[in-house]
């Protein structure tokens, strides 16, 4: 799975910690998350929705 | 998701190599002073005890640089807190248990007792790891540890199995089954380490 949230970080200059912070999980996660490494659960992938104020689908996509 | 993930801290005094070095060091020295008996065995009980408590700043020290990383919480922590006490108490339980029965000519119900005073500090490290899947709220890192353990299960499956028949046919000698736990553990650090270097 392919996702945005490097893009979507940067354009809130949210540093991996900060993004971290914000969702409740470890930087190592975030760092996972985005090298496309860990596909979060369901719940995860919600509340990172929530924070961007965006839908699933336009911050993770298919291969 | 919960606050439980503490900010980036920065690390201060000796890393956790220099305690590391320091308790194989001192287990090392006091290993050979007890094998070569130039001292005797309540004396070498006192001292690998006395070791043991090296492992509280190797701990504190791994938990500043893991916090710096950004990969330290709270029940890391615990975790932590609770395997050092249960290596603590392995320790002390093992050796009261070798001392007594070198010393006396135990049998029966006796036996039985001495050999929990190793073995229940044992289990509480098993209740420690199960305690850190359940109580993780990081699915990443739980994940991780799940997978290190599953990977660790399969050593040990497949080196008891393997040991078990050239044990069978006379080839090599026989082990206690306790060693288990070691090799397991051992498992975990392998599996962290190549699931490092594959950069999971």
């Amino acid at each position: 799975m392919n996702n945005r949230l490097k893009v979507l970080r940067a354009e809130r200059s949210w540093s991996q910690q900060d993004l971290a912070d914000r969702l409740g999980v470890s930087r190592q996660s975030v760092n996972a998350i985005e090298t496309g490494r860990y596909d979060p659960s369901l719940p995860l992938a919600f509340t990172i929705a929530d924070l961007f104020g965006l839908p699933i689908e336009a911050i993770f996509t298919r291969d | 998701m919960t606050s439980d993930h503490a900010t980036p801290a920065t690390t201060a005094g000796h890393g956790p190599g220099f305690w590391a070095g320091l308790y194989c060091a001192s287990i090392a020295i006091i290993a050979t002073l007890r094998i070569t008996d130039a001292i005797p065995t309540p004396v070498g009980l006192t001292l690998f005890v006395g070791a043991m408590a090296l492992l509280i700043p190797l701990v504190r020290a791994a938990e500043r640089r893991s916090a710096a990383k950004g990969c330290m919480n709270a029940v890391i922590v615990r975790y932590n807190r609770r395997m050092l006490t249960a290596s603590m108490g392995y320790v002390l339980g093992l050796g009261i248990a070798i001392a007594l029965w070198n010393a006396y000519d135990l049998s029966g119900p006796v036996v039985f007792a001495i050999a929990l005073l190793p073995t229940l500090p044992t289990f509480g490290m098993i209740w420690a790891m199960g305690r850190y899947l359940v109580e993780e709220t990081d699915e990443y890192l739980r994940y991780r540890t799940m997978l290190a353990a599953i990977i660790s299960l399969g050593m040990v499956l497949a080196t008891g199995i393997f040991w078990g028949f050239l044990e069978m046919f006379e080839l090599v000698p026989h082990i206690w089954a306790w060693w288990v736990l070691p090799v397991w553990s051992g498992g975990l650090g392998v599996a962290q380490l190549w699931m490092k270097v594959r950069g999971e």
